[in-house]
């Protein structure tokens, strides 16, 4: 909300209070001020000027060239077009040099061979108004060459004010709310202002009939004689300081009083109300109405009218109707000042999209006591411009309304306890008079009188006193406290513990980067995975089309990243640890179950001769396997992950490994590559064609199993005999039964079975493969010798004839 | 030629000569295999002392023995010599190029938000601060209604909300704040919490504006928690963030669930007389914050006359960004490599 400086000056004395200053101040103890800034600073820069004489261009018929003195050297010579323009004026010159709004420089130019000096301005050109069919006559006291917002007394300043900050004070919509705060801040005197309604005439009060509690109040002053003109400068520079643009007066002055007082007015013409007058009524099912802007709008039942007692002639505390207003030649007006319901007035302002001064107020829960001070205000400054108005009828006063004034209690005591501050009694009270709260101490308690226009909403509870006082004594003024308490460690978190340990892992030994990715998946993704079909939480209104799915694994969000850094880098290797969601799996609160999930992608440019454990998938394999004994959990060996459930519709139907754990047999997780289409799909292809494997572990699977961590085993006391084993097998045989081969041949002498290379040829013969591992004996009893190794090959060479496979010598 | 036709000394002369012209190792072997190996000259001057006269044995031993003293000993300071020789090749260095860039051995990363996230759960945790988390997709009633943000309140509007039901049941949180109230349910008072997390606002993107961020949560609950303990907690997180102290202020904020609520502005860390960071005032605006409302602390199963607390919301993506002096909030969440290999 814009706050103009001379408009609050009317309120509050501001002698020795810079803009600065006033806004440095609002912002420690009220509200906040987003900046200062100065209105229409151009002001400044145009002078007044004395047309003294006007003679006809010699070559244009509509152009004159005037001498205008702006009161330094020589009189001016200036072209201009404006029809109004006369000798003996005092106008605005804009002198050569001047900057005009919309960054326009005034140059020395000759307009049809005649040169000028200058720009003799109009009210549009200086953005202070539309009209634009002549130049801005100033009156005739302005003084010769003094900058025009000096000459009309415009230096003002603009102090733009948060509307967030203002939620809870209804009260400070408007220039004299702001200027009780300003006089409790700076102790100064809050101005009079007399808001009485001026005398009434005899007629019966127009009738208005409130039939729903979504109005507590209507009032209705009837208004005869008021003129249409152009407002009066002070208030149309009053306007424009806050953004408001002038129009006529009675707009005008509906718009003052309630930027000036915080509530909303609307003038209707009253002839052409109906003789059952105003009716206040919820609208019909399927009812619509034109309102001012032009927009024909649906309504509901929820939606508060103005009616005519038959038709609709405003939304309610929003916008008035097409139909009803006033136009130039009204001289019947009827003024409402009323009050509604704020959440009624939120629902359809939010509904309709329609957010205007009107509904930002009413929403924030007005004082219904204020409606009289905003006639009164409105009819006086309307009697003080048109004296010749009247008021004929009785004040129309409808609704059912309570003055909210109430008294509320606080404890000293607790003041002091809840600021940490040692405030003495007296200063309490002292501040709370600041803000003509009425505070009466009496024992251990003051009592206080909260006024209407505080008691809507902001001031209720002891804390909202706590908060008072503490804003005007200044938070800066209270003391830094440490927080005193037996300090206990909180309870180990093994969520945290485990995330961390593994993030560590991935981002430390492993070099994979950590990626943080949106729970939004795109429908594409989904689609291109094959996993669009799955049950999924959904946002109802997301930000964009296709986006309103959430994620039930890491993965879309890994892929996705991975397709689009492929095409800049040779190999990418991601991770990320976050949630997946569950609607199936819902609470009985309807809390979808939120799982934690690690997931990582490993992606490079594909390398068709890659050696055999160059591979993104088997290399992924190793740093998943790595990853998880590495922090205890043991893993059985390398097996096939088989899960055909619908959500690995994704993934390549052969090559897929679980991750069991030894300890539990559960599978905490798997590893696998893409089905080809699905790659294809997701755009690994041309440039970003990808060697591309993933996994995916249950974080809270993890934490189900037994806290094994890492164990020693003693150092071997022998030394260690390595052996290299090559095996001759059909491709059918899996690796997993030679190395259990392998294993058992030692019979508790293998410390080691590592694969290091695999060979398929055709001197093998077809579907046939050669593996080769380095092997390491070793026994705690003795040194081993060639004899044992012999035996050991001896025994294994066995076992490998009865699985069909041979050992190579 | 023949044992016998041997002159002693000339072998000996001989020997020394070539040791000394030996420049290799292997050169310095072979002169050692030609003059003391087994078939070597040294061996014959000793084999024919049998087939001399008795009374010249004696001396031609002893005349052979000194002789392979003499090249055993040149060998061994010729081949000190050219171990040292080779050295000084090595600190030679030829061709050695210092400032050959060096092969890339990209190291691994954790993301910014990770590390930022982990330090304050430390700095937290060491001062018996629980860490929480709660639901992301949460229940209108920990969101709003017990955090005194009823229905058509318009402080909704500030938080433009991802509704997951038409009736608003469901809703992605919007602040990690519904975790004030989970941890009064679960936690015995006096406690300390913070909880970090993803939080959600229905709101289009630009450089400074996200629909998903992170934040971090506290609140402390205890006897006679005052304004003063929240400033004095709020100074010791800033140390810990950018530290070293610096100058706070707080000045009034409308928040429903705390009450008074309050913003903390900070002094720039960044500046002293005014940067783009801090728009000129010197002052960042860093976190809302206040005492927990009496009704927030109702909801949430706590007596609010025997109980106070203060809560704060910390924007651990602004934070984040102004650590690391990050333009566009969107880099966070993008998943770009350039991106997340910086950190």
């Amino acid at each position: 909300m814009h706050i103009s400086y001379n408009w609050l000056a009317r309120h509050v004395d501001l002698t020795g209070i810079s803009p600065e200053e006033l806004a440095e101040n609002l912002t420690l103890s009220t509200a906040e001020v987003e900046e200062v800034f100065r209105f229409a600073p151009h002001l400044s820069d145009v002078v007044v000027g004395h047309v003294l004489e006007r003679v006809p261009h010699p070559d244009a018929d509509k152009l004159g060239v005037c001498q205008v003195d702006v009161g330094q050297g020589a009189p001016l010579n200036i072209v201009c077009g404006a029809p109004n323009v006369a000798g003996g004026q005092k106008v605005a010159v804009a002198t050569v040099g001047t900057r005009l709004p919309g960054d326009f420089k005034i140059k020395k130019s000759k307009i049809r061979g005649v040169p000028s000096e200058g720009m003799i301005c109009s009210v549009r050109e200086l953005d202070l108004g539309d009209e634009h069919d002549g130049i801005w006559v100033l009156p005739d006291a302005c003084e010769i060459g003094q900058p025009v917002a000096e000459a009309l007394g415009v230096v003002d300043w603009v102090i733009d004010i948060d509307n967030k900050s203002l939620t809870h004070r209804p009260d400070l919509w408007g220039h004299r709310g702001m200027a009780r705060e300003v006089a409790a801040i700076f102790q100064r005197e809050l101005k009079p202002l007399d808001t009485s309604l001026p005398e009434l005439g005899s007629g019966a009060a127009f009738p208005v009939t409130v039939e729903d509690n979504a109005c507590s109040r209507y009032l209705g002053l009837a208004i005869d004689g008021a003129q249409q003109e152009l407002s009066p400068d002070w208030l149309r520079f009053l306007l424009l300081a806050v953004g408001q643009r002038p129009l006529d007066l009675l707009v005008d002055l509906s718009n003052f009083v309630m930027l000036d007082l915080g509530q909303p007015n609307h003038a209707f013409d009253r002839s052409r109300l109906g003789a059952k007058g105003i009716v206040v009524r919820k609208a019909r099912q399927g009812e619509t109405m034109t309102t001012l802007d032009g927009f024909e709008r649906k309504l509901t039942t929820d939606d508060l009218l103005i009616t005519d007692g038959d038709r609709p002639v405003a939304l309610a505390g929003i916008m008035g109707g097409e139909d009803s207003k006033v136009e130039g030649n009204t001289s019947q007006l009827l003024l409402e000042v009323a009050t509604f319901h704020p959440g009624t007035i939120r629902r359809t302002s939010a509904r309709l999209g329609l957010r205007s001064d009107s509904s930002a107020r009413f929403e924030k829960h007005l004082d219904p006591t204020l409606p009289e001070a905003a006639a009164g205000h409105f009819a006086r400054l309307l009697q003080s411009i048109q004296p010749g108005v009247s008021f004929p009828l009785a004040l129309s006063d409808a609704g059912r309304w309570e003055n909210p004034a109430k008294e509320l209690r606080v404890r000293p005591s607790r003041i002091r306890s809840r600021l940490g501050a040692n405030l003495a009694d007296a200063e309490i009270v002292a501040i709370l008079e600041r803000l003509q709260l009425a505070p009466q101490l009496a024992g251990d308690e003051i009592t206080v009188q909260v006024p209407a226009a505080r008691a809507t909403k902001d001031l209720g509870l002891e804390e909202d006193l706590v908060e008072e006082v503490g804003r005007i004594y200044r938070y800066g003024n209270v003391p830094t406290q440490n927080l005193i308490g037996e300090i206990v460690p909180p309870p180990a978190d093994a969520r945290r513990r485990w995330v961390r340990r593994l993030q560590d892992a991935l981002a430390g030994g492993a070099r994979f980067h950590e990626n943080m990715g949106y729970s939004f998946v795109p429908d594409r993704v989904l689609q291109a995975m094959n996993i669009a079909g799955l049950p999924r939480v959904q946002v109802i209104n997301p930000v964009a089309e296709g986006q309103a799915k959430l994620r039930r694994s890491v993965l879309p969000t890994l892929l996705e990243a991975a397709q689009t850094n492929r095409q800049r880098h040779g190999q990418v290797a991601l991770f990320e640890v976050g949630k997946g969601y569950l609607p199936e799996a819902a609470n009985q609160h309807g809390e979808p179950m939120e799982v934690h999930l690690l997931g990582a992608v490993l992606a490079c440019a594909p390398n068709l001769e890659a050696a055999f454990d160059a591979g993104a998938l088997p290399r992924l394999h190793g740093v998943a396997r790595e990853l998880l004994s590495g922090l205890g959990i043991a893993l059985a060996g390398p097996e096939a992950h088989t899960d055909d459930s619908p959500f690995f519709a994704w993934a390549h139907p052969k090559k897929r490994m679980a991750l069991r754990s030894a300890a539990s047999g559960a599978v905490l997780g798997y590893v696998a590559a893409l089905d080809p289409a699905v790659a294809q799909n997701l755009g690994f292809d041309g440039d970003a064609a990808s060697d591309l494997a993933v996994f995916e572990i249950s974080i809270d699977r993890l934490l189900e199993e037994p806290p094994e961590g890492s164990r020693y085993r003693p150092l071997p006391k022998f030394p260690e005999v390595k052996v290299d084993v090559a095996v001759l097998a059909p491709d059918a045989l899996p690796a997993a039964e030679i190395v259990t081969s392998i294993a058992s041949a030692g019979k508790g002498t293998v410390q080691g079975v590592e694969l290091f290379d695999l060979y398929r040829g055709e001197n093998l013969g077809a579907d046939k493969r050669s593996l080769a591992f380095h092997v390491t004996l070793a026994s705690d009893a003795r040194t081993l010798t060639d004899k044992d190794q012999a035996k050991y090959l001896d025994r294994l060479a066995k076992t490998l004839e009865h699985q069909g496979a041979e050992l190579r010598r | 030629m023949s044992t016998s036709e041997i002159d002693p000394e000339a072998v000996q002369a001989q020997a020394l000569e070539r040791i000394q012209s030996a420049d290799t190792e292997e050169a310095l072997r072979a002169v050692e295999r030609e003059f003391l190996g087994k078939q070597g000259v040294v061996q014959g001057l000793l084999a024919r002392i049998p087939s001399l006269e008795p009374s010249q044995r004696g001396a031609a031993g002893k005349q052979a023995n000194q002789i392979k003293g003499a090249i055993t000993q040149a060998l061994a300071v010729r081949e000190a010599a050219l171990a040292h020789a080779a050295m000084d090749a090595e600190r030679q260095a030829l061709g050695f190029d210092p400032t050959l860039p060096p092969p890339t051995v990209e190291r691994g990363s954790l993301h910014p938000i990770t590390q930022v996230t982990r330090e304050l759960e430390d700095l937290f945790a060491s001062m018996g601060y629980h860490i929480l988390d709660g639901p992301e997709v949460e229940r209108d009633h920990y969101n709003f209604e017990a955090l005194n943000i009823p229905a058509d309140h318009p402080a909704r509007d500030s938080q433009d909300t991802f509704y997951c039901d038409q009736e608003g049941k469901l809703v992605l949180r919007t602040h990690t704040s519904p975790v004030q109230v989970r941890a009064m349910e679960r936690l015995q008072p006096p406690f300390r919490a913070v909880a970090p997390g993803k939080v959600f606002r229905q709101e289009s993107t630009d450089a400074s504006h996200e629909h998903t961020f992170h934040q971090m949560e506290g609140l402390v609950v205890g006897k006679d928690i005052s304004v003063g303990h929240l400033i004095g907690a709020m100074k010791t997180l800033l140390a810990g963030i950018f530290g070293r102290e610096l100058e706070v202020r707080l000045r009034p904020g409308y928040f429903p669930f705390v009450e008074p609520g309050f913003e903390l502005d900070a002094r720039c860390p960044f500046c002293e007389e005014g940067c783009s960071v801090c728009k000129r005032t010197t002052w960042i605006e860093l976190l809302p914050c206040g005492l927990v409302h009496p009704e927030v602390l109702r909801a949430g199963g706590i007596d609010p006359e025997e109980w106070s607390g203060f809560a704060f919301g910390l924007g651990l993506s602004r934070l984040v960004m102004l650590r690391y002096g990050i333009d566009d909030v969107r880099h966070l969440l993008s998943g770009d490599l350039r991106f997340l290999r910086q950190f």
